[in-house]
């Protein structure tokens, strides 16, 4: 078991009234497991991947992390598990515009404090593994949405996590590019590392073992 | 991980282009600004400081106005000195300066004019802590007819020969002849006391220069500047108190007073001071401003840098996604602080040192601008940049306590609390711009209604001649010599008058008489009080346009006629009983032991400038040598024109006087210098009170493009909603005009305390009427509102498709 979710709720006031945006979900996800989380707008999927990824609190309920009881942690070592078992892909990339596709490779890498050639041997491997040594030093700016998303997706792996979370990762995306990330995610997937992902399209869901349908902020 | 940080903080730097050059530029402003003006404050500041000087005092004398004593003179008598160390054993030395204020050196065939020069004790160089360059500091002021010169002195007057031995006649109306027995060090340019050379005290004695009266030992004439040397640690309350409780010369209406040496140059406003002395009012305004301009770019920084760091939510965001804890984000914001203002602070001392040549000429000083004197800036500095430095961190710790999910929106719209922070410094800001402009406005103000202030005497186009008449002379001879002067000078087309005077509206107290002690025409005898007077010939009133009330100027009678009239002003009449000055022709006072008939009563005018009150004045007629006064035709008014008059004046002068110095000083241009300083002040308070509003334009200017892009999607929607242009503009102008208002509330007493107390200090001064506030607050809105509409424009004007597409 990589995790575990029990009768997590999570609520925010509005108008006097509490508003579910999740509401006593249970939920697990096994090493290996390619998962998809589906739903309309406003359903609650990203609020479910964010309190998956720690990015989150949530008001009630259990998270087991890898045994570790999440929700009783400290910021600190929450930053800790994430930092070292977590990749995230995020629908609008998120790189940073002022750093070049290698800084912004390496970027996760510092925080964890590895050696200089720790970190230089492992950018060359990932952007090696990616096909995009040649970009190596542009910016952000200067490459296509899906070359965006590609860094962004190495930059999720380079610190090689159990588990990643892409939040609609081909969103912006034109359809082969998309197609393009997808297949790096169930290779991915067939070495053994975990996926948790959030789409609208039922295409990329195929690419998963198990659907998870949100509506109102309950799995249905 | 540092090179990383370094990396992002510079290429943020210069992707944000605009961002950055308001930061710095207003930073390196302030900065600039506060070296300039600290530097001059410290110079302000060091006068008179040498070693051992906070142990030297001035002695000076109190004189009893009505039941109090006030600050009447800057010299005392030639007794005080001696008296002062014998019956206080804390007194361990003193010296006495006898002042020279212009005297003509004759060398062989050469003459060279030499002021500020003194006769003094042989302690001077113990006292004021001077080495000798050439020559024994225990013997170089012993003898009679010894001089000690000054290097650039020496230089000037002996060039690279040994001046030592050497002999000059020093001329002050009669020559005396000394020999050079001293070389020393200049003085330093920051001193009350400026020296070039110094006359032994005995050379006096033989010299008809100075009159018997000033050379034996007397409590009769105080014309001596007297300095004491006390024991260390001594209780200078205490002895104070002593020599204030001491009557030696059994005078109960003055009494003697000690002062630091080290406070006479910001402190002491005393009549007769060895020079003009700098105020402490006018340096605690410096320091002000100083502060309140750095203190502005600093509020600019915060407040930019605040409002900029929402727009790196994203960024941080990633970045805490990546795994990155508070302390290292905080970290990499710190960094990029210290970058921008060390950036700042280069390009401010840059420009300092770049600015320092014009700064020196325009403020008449020599001072220098060395790193290790900015040390000294440097604690005061280190706090404020601190601040600075700390204000990068704030936003880093209140965008890093943000859920990263919502960071990542990157669309962080800060909490009331920081709005109302924000709110407050651009409050702030705007409170220091209003004040600094009622500020400039007032003290504007004050000086040209000081410069247009009627002084109840024509100054223009008179011009004042002196010299030095070397050729050994009979009084006799020498009188008729100037009647020939007279004559010859009324020749020339350009002179329309000439008279001879004493002194003149501008000419300070140097060169005016004065006595106490008076009995007033009823018969009541005052001793309090201190009565100037001066000798003039009687074309004196009619030539200064100076008007009679009642009577007539002096009649020259029979030669050798000892006239005992004298003509007073209006101020004099009142002051001794006389209400309506019609009255006071033909009525007595004594003074001088002699009776004096009252002859005519001349309107008040500014003998002393605007900054002192109307003084009782006395004129008495005498063929005094002292000025030549001459009035040019009012047709002579152009440089050359004046050039020429001057020329003629002199060829005239040296006909009658071969072997003399010629001297002339255009009397109005001296009127005007007396407020000098404070044009300059007056003018630096206008140049800096601009930068000061320039950097809070700058800060304004950032603020509005932030908010303008910040509102662009609310700007579209409302545009795609019917909102006219003026009503976005609206929109986003009416907060600052909010905040306008309220600095400007509260500006008004503030400004109001403040500008008052600073024209405490005139006697003749503008009220402050309602209207300059209106005035500042006026040009506050003004500003800003150009400064806002410049963006808020741009942005009402854009196309609300294109920001609504960019969602």
């Amino acid at each position: 078991m990589l995790l575990q979710l029990n009768n997590i709720s999570k609520w925010v006031h509005s108008g006097g009234q509490k508003v579910f945006l999740l509401k006593d979900i249970n939920f697990w996800v096994h090493e290996g497991d390619f998962i998809t989380i589906m739903g309309p707008s406003g359903s609650g999927k990203s609020t479910l991947l964010n309190v998956i990824g720690m990015l989150d609190d949530f008001n009630e309920g259990a998270y087991t992390f890898l045994e570790e009881p999440v929700h009783q942690l400290k910021e600190k070592h929450r930053a800790n598990l994430y930092k070292q078992y977590i990749g995230f892909v995020f629908q609008a990339y998120h790189l940073i515009d002022e750093l070049t596709v290698r800084e912004n490779l390496e970027m996760p890498l510092l925080y964890k404090k590895q050696s200089a050639s720790e970190r230089k041997a492992l950018v060359a491997d990932t952007l090696d593994r990616f096909n995009i040594v040649g970009k190596k030093d542009l910016f952000p700016a200067q490459l296509s949405g899906g070359q965006q998303q590609l860094v962004g997706v190495a930059r999720a792996l380079i610190a090689s996590p159990k588990l990643i979370l892409a939040d609609e990762p081909t969103g912006n995306l034109n359809s082969k590019q998309g197609e393009e990330i997808m297949e790096i995610f169930k290779e991915l997937n067939s070495q053994g590392v975990t996926i948790i992902q959030v789409t609208h399209s039922e295409k990329n869901a195929a690419y998963g073992s198990r659907i998870i349908k949100l509506l109102d902020g309950r799995i249905e | 991980m540092y090179t990383l940080y370094f990396k992002i903080a510079i290429r943020y730097l210069l992707k944000h282009k605009l961002y950055s050059f308001i930061n710095i530029l207003g930073l390196a402003i302030g900065i600039a600004s506060f070296i300039l003006i600290m530097v001059y404050v410290n110079y302000e500041r060091s006068y008179d400081q040498f070693e051992g000087s906070e142990q030297v005092y001035r002695v000076y004398m109190d004189y009893l106005e009505g039941d109090t004593f006030v600050p009447g003179d800057a010299q005392t008598y030639n007794l005080i000195g001696p008296t002062l160390k014998e019956a206080f054993p804390e007194v361990l030395d003193y010296v006495r300066f006898y002042r020279l204020e212009e005297t003509t050196f004759k060398i062989e065939d050469r003459v060279i004019e030499i002021n500020n020069s003194c006769i003094a004790d042989p302690s001077y160089f113990k006292i004021f802590n001077q080495n000798l360059l050439k020559g024994d500091v225990q013997t170089a002021l012993k003898e009679p007819n010894s001089i000690v010169l000054t290097e650039t002195v020496a230089q000037h007057v002996f060039g690279n020969e040994d001046p030592m031995g050497k002999t000059i006649t020093v001329f002050r109306g009669s020559p005396v002849l000394v020999t050079v027995t001293g070389i020393m060090k200049d003085i330093p340019e920051n001193t009350h006391f400026k020296i070039n050379y110094l006359l032994s005290y005995k050379t006096m004695m033989g010299w008809d220069a100075i009159s018997d009266n000033n050379k034996e030992l007397n409590w009769n004439n105080n014309v001596y500047y007297t300095y004491l040397k006390l024991a260390p640690n001594t209780h200078m309350a205490a002895l104070q108190n002593k020599v204030k409780a001491s009557d030696f010369e059994d005078i109960p209406d003055e009494r003697h007073n000690i002062e630091p040496i080290e406070d006479i140059h910001l402190y002491s406003n005393k009549p007769y001071e060895a020079e003009v002395n700098g105020s402490a009012t006018r340096i605690t305004f410096l320091t002000a401003i100083a502060f309140i301009i750095l203190m502005l770019s600093w509020l600019n920084y915060i407040n930019l840098s605040t409002t900029k760091s929402l727009e790196r939510a994203k960024e941080i965001g990633i970045r805490k996604v990546a795994g990155a804890q508070k302390r290292q984000l905080v970290f990499q914001s710190l960094l990029e602080s210290i970058i921008l203002n060390m950036l700042a602070i280069v390009l401010a001392v840059l420009t300092a040192s770049i600015v320092f040549p014009l700064y020196n000429s325009f403020t008449g000083k020599s001072m220098s601008f060395e790193l290790s004197e900015l040390a000294n800036l440097l604690p005061v500095l280190g706090v404020l940049l601190l601040g600075m430095v700390l204000a990068g961190v704030y936003p880093a710790i209140l965008l890093s306590s943000y859920s990263p999910s919502r960071a990542l929106k990157g669309k962080l719209r800060t909490s009331a609390g920081g709005l109302h922070i924000r709110k407050g410094l651009i409050i702030t800001q705007f409170l220091a711009t209003i004040v600094l402009l009622i500020g400039t406005i007032v003290v504007t103000r004050q000086i040209s209604f000081m410069q247009e202030q009627p002084i109840g005497s024509d100054l223009k186009n008179v011009v004042a001649i002196k010299g030095e008449i070397l050729a050994k002379k009979q009084d006799s001879v020498l009188i008729q010599d100037f009647m020939t002067l007279f004559q010859e000078l009324q020749k020339i087309p350009a002179v329309e008058q000439v008279t001879v005077s004493q002194t003149y509206p501008g000419d300070g107290y140097e060169n005016l008489s004065s006595f106490m002690g008076i009995t007033y025409p009823d018969g009541t005898e005052e001793g309090n009080k201190v009565w100037y007077n001066y000798e003039i010939q009687p074309g004196y009133f009619d030539l200064m346009g100076i008007e009679f009330l009642t009577g007539e100027t002096f009649v020259p009678r029979a030669e050798n006629y000892n006239n005992e009239d004298i003509i007073i002003n209006e101020k004099f009449a009142r002051e001794i009983g006389i209400a309506n000055p019609k009255e006071a022709v033909n009525q007595k006072v004594k003074f001088w032991d002699r009776e004096w008939n009252i002859l005519g009563v001349i309107k008040d005018y500014h003998h002393f400038g605007l900054k002192t009150p109307i003084q009782p004045m006395m004129m008495r007629y005498a063929l005094t040598k002292e000025n030549l006064m001459v009035k040019l035709n009012a047709n002579v008014n152009t440089t050359s024109g004046y050039q020429e008059a001057v020329a003629q004046l002199q060829a005239v002068w040296t006909s009658v006087f071969p072997e003399s110095t010629f001297n002339y000083t255009f009397i109005d241009k001296k009127f005007q210098a007396q407020y000098d300083e404070d044009t300059r002040f007056g003018y630096a308070f206008n140049v800096f009170t601009a930068l000061a509003i320039f950097i809070a334009s700058l800060g304004l200017f950032g603020l509005t493009s932030y908010t303008c892009l910040q509102r662009k999607k609310e700007i579209g929607i409302r545009k795609v909603n019917g909102a006219s242009i003026l009503k976005i503009l609206q929109l986003l102008n009416i907060d600052f005009v909010k905040w306008v208002g309220i600095a400007f509330i509260i500006a008004i007493p503030v400004g109001w305390y403040i500008m008052n107390s600073w024209l405490e200090n005139f006697a003749i001064k503008t009220n402050i009427s309602w209207w300059i506030f209106g005035l500042a607050g006026i040009m506050a809105l003004g500003i800003t509102l150009l400064t806002v509409s410049w963006q808020s424009f741009a942005a009402a004007n854009r196309n609300p498709v294109e920001a609504l597409r960019d969602e």
